[in-house]
């Protein structure tokens, strides 16, 4: 299998467009969760999220997703200076949940009151698999082409599948991501299942109570190793191993001893031929939610020991962003190598004594870390465990 | 690098329900076309909380998940993974879930429709049904995501990564949906609606346990042809059946049969013969065609797949899907013929 | 209200919103537990739950309390009607 290094990077989230504007909110301990704008929030006990501020670009006749992928897409690309013909050749795996549904919800809200909606609803638009059909067409790349659906974890599984390419030989480079906006179904409906706090969320806090919705895009370029070091691009990061289980345990609920998430963990270090011993940080799937948290420590516990490694949770700053979250957090742990910074973890007062580790609170911590892990556990038990190592 | 070899499949459509001996025996028999699953389909492959709790998309793919495995003889406790492909998800659960909203505010939400928005529901519901615990992955694509699936799940087994895997795919018909197609302008083609997935193994692991091999899928390959989003594009060359012949050790004129995607969408379908004439002239092998007899939906890879391997041991078959938009699968399969076998395919298109 | 009528009340939820039978909600009783896992129970798991308390809350006009530990109120149509009842009694 060959190794995989990451070399390009691209970034829209709460902070604004681009990587740097990411890392300066990141690293400062930012909490970009503010009351929604996108979407009605009346009759709603929570009625905030993390909104990716003006200045998206793109043609306003694509959906808000579709912008978000591209522009995010594109820093990446530019960053990894790929060329025409590699982009051809090079695979694109795309993380998405609600594609363009935010688009389609404004229209058949229209429709429900009654009323003839201002624009064509458009079904290819609509769906997860537009955003690979709008990137690949934009941006030339015709290679091995997916969309993953694995709900949370979906930007986490599309750098997973697309190291697999390159570890099998299949293409040498890839344009991996995830990409989500903010929609009506997804805020109304953790709203329901009453998992969203009304305040910005708190991971590994004791008094945590649930929740922040946020969105965005981030995309990485990754190559195969060798053929990075040949054209001296500049190399962030080794995708050193990775790990993809399912709890099939229940639809929205983890298993209570985080039994998933322990063998994702182990498979991403045996994959990378890592000890536990090596790695320094992990960025934790951290939602805020009673459970998650818990769980999550105790597994990360059982895995690595007590105490020995630094967490935190990127959520505490741009909320869950869905399908962007395995992607955005991906980015977020590469620069925490590469800028020998471990990013805090927002609004974070009181530790829960139940989580055995130092969660690194509201200020960022310099720390020169050898490997990291960034975990996503989606909903339904989809667990992955992405393992970086620094070039 | 293990060889991928098909050890079961289970289908759920409107024309056919059941494991290889019902998809032989519905190859054999001709006719059709029957596009919608009858209600009795279901009938004890879900149990009680399954039918309360269950969307109708996700009970297809469970039940259809369900006979694959007896199938292949493969009991829970597996190292089973799953990569289910689908085009449109739970349409109608969604529907429902904002319906809700629109007609009594926040109050009138269900939790328990909110899961089956997301389009990974229905693996959700299948991993839980059967136990499946290894990778399991929701494939979304428009037209080829069966076939998308059941690619993506060969190099996972032919790489070692996972041991065994339920691959392929459902979709519902929703008379909605149907209706936002229609109205959107949507091309009009034969769709079905049902559930079909393949049990694939590494040979070495289906052997060691005495599994019935009926196939074995010697190249898979998916690649994208320029095309505008949704469009049909000029560009016949294919890397994806280059690439899958190549794997498979196989040349143009070394094929029996081709299965193709043709749906009823006339360019689309041009498109198709455009890019088998252009990789596997002078060869011409006869083709096959699935959709005219159960519609168009993500269970039918699984079906092509079965029915490629089923056909004639004596000659690998090739199963094409392309979709608009220019996503594009190619696979080789290459039957195992058990005793008594015979082929299936004998009537023309 | 009567136990008897909130029992009522309960099955047309668990027909309308946990889409259960009604021949089956004809045949609960008083004593038959609720939480999957436990012997002639419903077999009602945690989202269940959450999708009962919201109907609840809305037919009764009563407040659950989600920080508390609801669970011992849940266990059976008998213990879930004493406890809407008493709630509904002081709201």
């Amino acid at each position: 299998m060959r190794p995989v290094a990451v070399t390009g990077l691209g970034v829209v989230s709460p902070f604004g467009t681009g990587v740097k504007a990411y890392w300066n909110g990141l690293s400062a301990g930012v909490c970009a969760i503010r009351p929604a704008t996108l979407v009605d929030t009346e009759g709603f006990r929570c009625r905030i999220a993390a909104e990716v501020p003006d200045g998206i670009g793109g043609s306003p006749r694509r959906s808000r997703a579709d912008r978000l992928a591209l522009a995010a897409a594109r820093e990446a690309l530019e960053d990894a200076g790929l060329s025409r013909d590699e982009r051809v050749e090079a695979a694109l795996v795309v993380g998405a949940v609600g594609g363009g549904m935010l688009e389609a919800e404004a229209w058949y809200w229209e429709r429900f009151r009654g009323r003839r909606p201002a624009s064509r609803l458009a079904p290819g638009a609509t769906l997860p698999f537009a955003h690979v059909e709008a990137l690949g067409n934009a941006l030339g790349l015709e290679g091995p082409r997916e969309t993953l659906v694995t709900a949370c974890s979906s930007g986490a599984a599309s750098l997973a599948l697309a190291a697999d390419l390159i570890a099998d030989g299949v293409v040498s480079a890839a344009l991996a991501g995830g990409v989500d906006a903010l929609t009506r179904v997804c805020f109304m409906g953790f709203n329901a299942l009453k998992l969203l706090s009304a305040e910005p969320c708190r991971p590994f806090d004791r008094d945590r109570r649930g929740m922040s919705i946020g969105e965005g895009a981030a995309f990485v370029v990754l190559e195969d190793l060798e053929r990075a070091r040949a054209r001296d691009v500049r190399i962030y990061a080794a995708l050193a191993g990775h790990g993809m289980t399912t709890d099939a345990y229940h639809v929205t609920s983890p298993h209570p001893e985080g039994e998933g998430m322990v063998r994702a963990m182990k498979a991403a270090l045996a994959r990378g031929r890592i000890a536990p011993a090596a790695v320094g940080y992990a960025n934790a799937h951290g939602t805020a939610t009673p459970q998650n948290d818990r769980i999550e420590a105790r597994a990360i516990r059982e895995v690595f020991g007590a105490e020995r490694l630094l967490i935190s949770s990127t959520k505490s700053m741009i909320g869950h962003t869905m399908a962007a979250a395995g992607a955005l957090e991906a980015v977020a742990t590469v620069l925490t190598l590469v800028h020998e910074v471990v990013p805090p973890t927002a609004g974070l007062d009181t530790p829960d004594p139940d989580v055995a580790f130092d969660c690194v609170p509201r200020v960022a911590r310099e720390a020169a870390v050898e490997y990291a892990i960034s975990n996503s556990f989606g909903f339904g038990g989809q667990n992955v465990t992405l393992l970086f190592g620094r070039a | 690098m293990a060889r991928v070899v098909v050890t079961g499949v289970g289908v759920v459509t409107g024309a056919v329900t059941g494991g290889r001996e019902r998809v032989r025996a519905f190859l054999l028999s001709g006719g059709g076309p029957a596009l919608s699953v009858p209600g009795s389909a279901l009938q004890g492959l879900v149990d009680e909380t399954e039918t309360r709790r269950l969307s109708r998309v996700c009970q297809l793919s469970v039940a259809a998940a369900r006979i694959a495995l007896a199938d292949a003889g493969l009991g829970p406790g597996a190292g089973l993974g799953l990569v289910l492909g689908a085009e449109f998800g739970d349409v109608r659960s969604t529907r429902e879930f904002v319906d809700g909203y629109l007609g009594r505010g926040p109050a009138g939400l269900s939790p328990l429709l909110f899961p089956n928005t997301v389009m990974n529901t229905m693996a959700a519901a299948t991993a839980i049904a059967v136990t499946a615990r290894e990778l399991s992955l929701t494939l979304n694509a428009p037209t080829v995501a069966g076939e998308l699936a059941i690619a993506r799940a060969a190099a996972a087994v032919r790489s070692g990564r996972v041991a065994a895997v339920l691959a392929g795919g459902v979709d519902e018909i929703d008379p909605f949906l149907a209706e936002l197609l229609a109205e959107a302008g949507a091309v009009r083609e034969t769709r079905g609606e049902g559930a079909g997935f393949v049990v694939l193994e590494s040979r070495d692991g289906a052997e060691a346990r005495g599994a019935r091999v009926f196939g074995e899928i010697t190249g898979a390959a998916w690649r994208a042809l320029r095309a505008r989003p949704y469009g049909v594009g000029h560009d016949s060359g294919s890397r994806a059946l280059a690439a899958a012949l190549h794997e498979a050790g196989v040349a143009p004129n070394d094929l029996g049969r081709v299965w193709i995607s043709a749906s009823g969408d006339g360019p689309r379908d041009r498109w198709e013969q455009a890019i088998l004439e252009k990789a596997l002239q002078p060869a011409r092998p006869p083709q096959t065609a699935l959709v005219p007899r159960v519609g168009r939906h993500s269970g039918l890879g699984a079906l092509a797949v079965a029915a490629a391997a089923l056909d004639d041991a004596a000659r690998p078959a090739l199963v094409h899907a392309i979709a608009r938009g220019g996503t594009h699968v190619a696979l080789v399969v290459r039957g195992q013929g058990e005793p008594g076998s015979q082929r299936v395919s004998g009537h023309p298109q | 209200m009567d136990p008897k009528e909130i029992l009522d009340e309960l099955k047309a939820i668990l027909v309308a919103r946990l889409k259960f039978d009604p021949c089956r909600a004809g045949d609960m009783a008083l004593e038959t537990p609720l939480p999957k896992g436990i012997e002639g129970s419903i077999g009602l798991d945690s989202l269940d739950f959450i999708e009962l308390s919201i109907a609840i809350e809305e037919r009764f006009g009563i407040v659950m309390d989600e920080s508390q530990d609801l669970t011992a109120h849940f266990r059976s149509f008998e213990t879930l009607c004493r406890f809407i009842a008493r709630k509904a009694e002081a709201a």
